[in-house]
């Protein structure tokens, strides 16, 4: 703590030694309460500071509540400010003594001056005592109708704050239903502002188990509200913009027109000071303009300009935020940025987390005519004092390299970097210099020339060294001296400690062998005598393997080891392209800034209630458990989860149309669909009963004998549709189409007790499926719920079925998706896969 | 959450924090808890950003100040809240307060520009660009509407105003029309890019060797923007292997300060000779030449000029009762000008 400091007017706590000073305060406190001297605020006030800051450092004054309270009675707004402040950081602590203040602050909210009115509103609902909401409900009733705008504003957030102590109350009280009111109609931009992000929080929670609330929360994105929004967009404040500009995000417009009048009404938002309302502005036209390639294109040169001076005015944090969401455009459109490269030139003053990000967007940038400038200005970098970012900027040429075609230039960069004499520079530029000649062999001579220079000796780093003997080993033929480096580095293997590069040296020295066996003959004998006695289990495996493979046949293993290589045409992406999608539907997110989508670092009560797939990562991929399938999926782990993530997604959007793949993903329409699709259930009872049937009686018969527990299953109806039982599709293609097509079916059934029973694992449904030329693609979750998805194809076309089956087992309902190439095919397919579920667990 | 929301916001509050304080560290925080939990209050309620215009604070929340003070202590009106309730928040013009008054009205428009430039080992320009801001400072009776205009708006590469600008005269024919905020503000800010030359240049020599290293600095004018640029200094960070450094100038003072950063001060140029600065610096025990290249930073001041060629063309003032006074001034400094060696 500083010491105090010697203000006149507000003396800084001196160094507080407990106990002592409290009780102090208590005796003081209670000769002043009763008082009313006149002056007597001031000496109140002079307490109520010491009481404030004791608070605020950390030392517990709640034994002071009582005294603070009698102390309360008073007309000085400062007064009240303070002890209001009081009561809100105790009362949680002390609900007996909280009820106290009630009395009081119940008085205040009807006071004639409508900041306090305002302020004690605020305190009451501050409070987070769950026995007292009952005395909230009054004074939040009459606040929301208070004819002072402040007033209004207060209350309207009390009520959220209401809500999130006792949603029941809050929901009781008709609260809701009256935001909705003040939000259509209330003459203040500030109220109006509030109401909508109080609803926006209030419906999406109640969403999950409230029908209405969740057709409220798609009332806030119909037509005529987000159009009320826009038109008095200009009456809100900087904040209030940004949440009503979020809004408009979601909004789907019906018509090409209607994009065009909001990109109009909104483009001097592009303009504002506040970077917050430039980002979310952009937001809004890339979204509207997602699906006119053209238009968006125009979109990416409108918002080129206000975004590079976002980057290179305001704070470093602003311009890491910033730049994150450049990285992320400019993957999706490279050129945009090209011919502004210069923006991303690092300056001297900057922190390493904005050099950082600039040179990944220098990379990013790069193409044919601006290679050769931006490889300069990274080379002068590569001697910058800053060694971190020396390291990145070496790796960025190379990752420049590695993408374009003519790299005649930037190889002699490179090699200029192996005689700078740094260790730092060496080691990276061998790296690089490594995964060069993977690509581009035709550079080894050069390359090999320099690299012969370099002295094994002064190489320290684990992965300069392991490269360094990777070519020793690849290119020894060309290297005259190859054979005895690698035996000096293979005399010295006791010092070295990285096992990446013991194993690398084995593989070197078998490959060198090949290529020259009188020289390495002894070296490799060494090699494989001391690879067996390591301790690093792969190591010793590697050396035992190749000793058995030279025991076998050497021409075999020169096969196995030293194969002729084909260069390599593009190195792993690191992140796929899903996940780059997912990341852009979030735009203007956090998930931009730490490069990876929400459900990846957001706590699972946090998703909404549906996400229940927590244990995305188990998911299995069908083809491992069906074997022969589905050929070739490889998918990685990533893309398992967004498999399943996207097509969570899709579900939010509610009913079937293609932009609803980009509404946010905190927005869950699975109850709906539920509701809707038991809602159909009994439609569809009534028109049977009443002979009115329109749609296919077999769907209908399916329907409602499933919609029986006990009924037995209905006997399998001749199939009207022909399934092709060789089926075959990549994840790839089943992702896309899944995110292109709307849902053409959406329907829940129950699964037999037997077929529950059954259903232990989902390997089981799998197979079973399998049997009804039903594949599956991807298949996840534990008991109690089980999320599949599956696939089928039309026996004489290639018209496609795609199907998301989610099972519970505890209540034996299973939901089910279907979305289709062929919409009129879709019902006869459920039929199918109703009855191929339904026989299930059957003997 | 909107990253440059959370981030917008915190410079806000640290920014109406300095101006209700006076600065902002952590005694002032701690001598004033209780004006610093007022603006809180005020300003975000339960996660979401309220009010954060600091004329509607100002009239919510008395500011601190030695007047207020002496003011409370002679009329005996203790409570640092004014009377009126916040006023503003009804009005249509929420940047402005209700009806200030004054004697008289003056404004002044005022074109600060930051010359940002890279200069690279081999002396070429990488990268040249201005980022200026139009300053206001407006002390005007009533609800008065201005209407500036620039004599060349084409050389401005992007453009963000304040709230008050309104968007379609600008759009249309490049006018700034808006009613001003009372006291200081920014009314715009603008982007000038790819400039061709700096005003002055700065060649930085270095040659190593046998375990030194020789450092030759040579200033001087290169574009004479018709004003003396002023407040000219060089400074540069010692490398870490550096063990000590003797630099002499032929003008002006050079120190090495105590974190291994050497300043080098000219102040103008004289008419007479150019600048230079020279010296060893030694190397640690075992370094034959110098690998790392400092970079020189150089700050600089022209009064009356604004280098990106931008020029107020004129200032009309509607709604006024009086004539009032307009002053222009005119001002471009270095920002981020870097060359290496």
């Amino acid at each position: 703590m500083a010491p105090p400091a010697q203000s006149q007017r507000s003396p800084s706590p001196s160094q507080p030694s407990g106990k002592g000073e409290v009780s102090d305060l208590k005796s003081q406190l209670r000769q002043l309460a009763g008082s009313r001297a006149p002056g007597i605020d001031d000496s109140k006030r002079e307490l109520f500071k010491k009481v404030i800051s004791y608070m605020t450092v950390g030392i517990d004054v709640s034994s002071l509540f009582g005294e603070m309270v009698m102390c309360s009675a008073t007309s000085d707004i400062v007064l009240k400010k303070m002890c209001y402040l009081y009561v809100g950081n105790y009362a949680k602590v002390n609900p007996d003594l909280a009820l106290l203040t009630i009395n009081f602050l119940q008085r205040d909210c009807k006071d004639e001056d409508p900041m306090i009115r305002g302020l004690a509103l605020r305190s009451l609902c501050s409070l987070r005592v769950a026995n007292l909401v009952e005395y909230l409900v009054g004074p939040l009733g009459s606040g929301l109708k208070d004819n002072n705008n402040y007033v209004r504003t207060v209350a309207v957030m009390g009520v959220l704050k209401l809500y999130h102590i006792s949603a029941s109350t809050c929901v009781d009280a008709d609260f809701p239903a009256m935001l909705k009111h003040s939000m259509l109609n209330d003459s203040d931009a500030q109220v109006v502002a509030n109401c909508l992000s109080a609803l926006q929080e209030i419906w999406s929670s109640e969403a999950s188990s409230s029908e209405e609330a969740s057709r409220e929360r798609e009332a806030l994105l119909s037509k005529p509200v987000v159009y009320y929004f826009l038109n008095r967009i200009k009456e809100f404040s900087e904040w209030a913009q940004c949440l009503v500009l979020e809004l408009v995000g979601k909004y789907v417009p019906s018509e090409t027109s209607e994009i065009f009048d909001i990109m109009n009404l909104l483009e001097d938002r592009l303009q504002h000071a506040n970077g917050a309302v430039v980002l979310a502005t952009i937001k809004v036209f890339l979204q509207l303009t997602l699906s006119m390639t053209d238009v968006h294109q125009q979109v990416y040169e409108r918002i080129k300009a206000p975004l590079l001076t976002l980057v290179s005015s305001g704070s470093p944090e602003q311009s890491y935020a910033v730049l994150s969401h450049l990285h992320l455009l400019v993957m999706r459109a490279p050129f945009i940025f090209s011919s502004d490269y210069k923006h991303f030139y690092c300056q001297y003053n900057e922190p390493s987390y904005v050099k950082k990000l600039k040179l990944e967007m220098l990379t990013a940038v790069a193409n044919e005519s601006n290679t050769y400038e931006i490889v300069t200005e990274l080379c002068e970098y590569a001697a910058n004092v800053d060694i971190p970012i020396a390291r990145e900027s070496i790796r960025a040429v190379g990752k420049i390299a590695l993408q374009q075609y003519d790299v005649n230039a930037i190889v002699d960069r490179l090699l200029q970097f192996l005689e700078m004499e740094k260790d730092y520079v060496t080691a990276e530029a061998l790296v690089l210099v490594k995964d060069l000649l993977r690509k581009y062999p035709q550079w080894s001579q050069d390359c090999i020339a320099v690299v012969g220079n370099i002295s094994s000796k002064n190489i320290q780093e684990p992965k300069a060294k392991a490269a360094l003997i990777w070519m020793l080993g690849e290119y020894s033929q060309d290297m005259h001296d190859a054979p005895y480096i690698l035996e000096s580095l293979i005399e010295n293997w006791e010092d070295e400690h990285s096992a990446e590069v013991r194993l690398h040296l084995l593989t070197a020295v078998m490959k060198c062998f090949f290529k020259r066996p009188p020289e390495t003959q002894k070296a490799l004998g060494a090699a494989l005598a001391a690879g067996l006695a390591d301790f690093h289990q792969d190591v010793h495996d590697r050396a035992l393997f190749y000793y058995r493979l030279l025991q076998y046949n050497v021409s075999v293993a020169q096969r196995v080891v030293d194969p002729p290589k084909q260069a390599v045409s593009v190195f792993a992406d690191t992140q796929s392209s899903e996940i780059k999608d997912r990341i852009f539907d979030e735009f203007n997110s956090l998930s931009v800034v730490y490069q990876k989508p929400s459900y990846m670092f957001t706590d699972k009560e946090h998703r909404g209630p549906f996400e229940f797939s927590d244990e995305l990562g188990h998911l299995s991929i069908g083809a491992e458990s069906t074997g022969t399938v589905v050929p070739a999926q490889r998918v990685e782990a990533n893309d398992k989860d967004l498999l399943l993530s996207v097509s969570e997604k899709e579900e939010s959007g509610g009913p079937s149309n293609n932009a609803s793949a980009y509404s946010a993903p905190s927005y869950d329409g699975s109850s709906v669909s539920a509701a809707a699709s038991s809602q159909m259930l009994s439609e569809l009872a009534i028109s049977s009963v009443t002979g009115h049937a329109s749609q296919s009686s077999l769907a209908i018969d399916d329907l409602l004998g499933l919609g029986l527990p006990v009924a037995p299953a209905p006997a399998p109806s001749p199939p009207l549709l022909k399934l092709n039982s060789k089926a075959v599709l990549d994840p790839g293609t089943f992702q896309q189409k899944w995110r292109q097509l709307p849902i053409s079916l959406s329907q829940e059934y129950s699964v037999s007790p037997r077929g529950v029973a059954a259903l232990t694992a989902p390997q089981a449904l799998l197979r079973h499926m399998q049997g009804h030329s039903i594949h599956c693609i991807a298949s996840g979750g534990q008991s109690p719920n089980y999320k599949f998805f599956f696939f089928a194809q039309k026996a004489e076309e290639s018209s496609t079925f795609l199907v998301e089956c989610i099972i519970n087992t505890s209540s034996a309902k299973a939901q089910i998706k279907i979305k289709a190439d062929d919409q009129s095919a879709s019902e006869a397919f459920s039929t199918l896969f109703q009855s191929a579920l339904s026989e299930f667990g059957l003997p | 959450m909107p990253p440059l929301m959370a981030i917008e916001f915190l410079c806000r509050v640290a920014d109406v924090l300095s101006d209700y304080l006076g600065g902002l560290n952590e005694d002032v925080i701690k001598d004033n808890f209780i004006i610093v939990y007022e603006l809180l209050d005020e300003m975000i309620d339960n996660g979401f950003p309220l009010t954060t215009e600091p004329n509607i604070l100002r009239e919510m929340i008395a500011q601190p100040n030695i007047v207020s003070k002496v003011l409370s202590v002679v009329t005996g009106n203790s409570s640092n809240v004014s009377e009126t309730r916040p006023g503003a928040t009804a009005s249509c013009v929420p940047w402005r307060t209700t009806d200030p008054k004054y004697a008289n009205n003056e404004v002044y428009v005022d074109l600060v520009e930051e010359m940002d430039a890279t200069i690279n080992r081999d002396g070429v320009l990488v990268k040249c660009e201005i980022y200026g801001e139009v300053q206001v400072n407006s002390h005007l009776s009533g609800l008065p509407d201005l209407t500036l205009s620039f004599a060349n708006t084409s050389i401005l590469d992007d453009v963000r105003f304040h709230p008050c600008v309104r968007f379609r005269p600008w759009e249309s024919n490049q006018i700034l029309s808006f009613v001003p905020p009372d006291g200081q503000f920014k009314l715009m800010s603008y982007r000038v890019k790819k400039l061709k030359s700096t005003p002055i240049y700065v060649k930085p020599q270095l040659t190593s060797g046998g375990g030194t290293c020789r450092v030759d600095v040579l200033v001087g004018i290169r574009n004479d923007p018709g004003k003396t640029i002023d407040s000219i200094t060089v400074q540069f960070q010692l490398p870490h292997c550096i063990l000590s450094a003797d630099m002499t100038s032929n003008h002006g003072t050079v120190n090495i300060l105590a974190n291994k950063t050497c300043l080098w001060s000219i102040g103008r140029i004289p008419k007479d000779k150019a600048p230079s600065m020279s010296g060893t610096l030694v190397l640690e025990t075992g370094l034959e030449r110098l690998h790392v290249f400092p970079t020189f930073q150089v700050a600089f001041r022209v009064m009356g000029v604004a280098l990106s060629g931008l020029q107020i063309d004129k200032l009309d003032l509607k709604n006024l009762p009086n004539r009032p006074y307009k002053g222009f001034r005119a001002l471009t400094r270095a920002g981020e000008f870097e060359v290496r060696s």
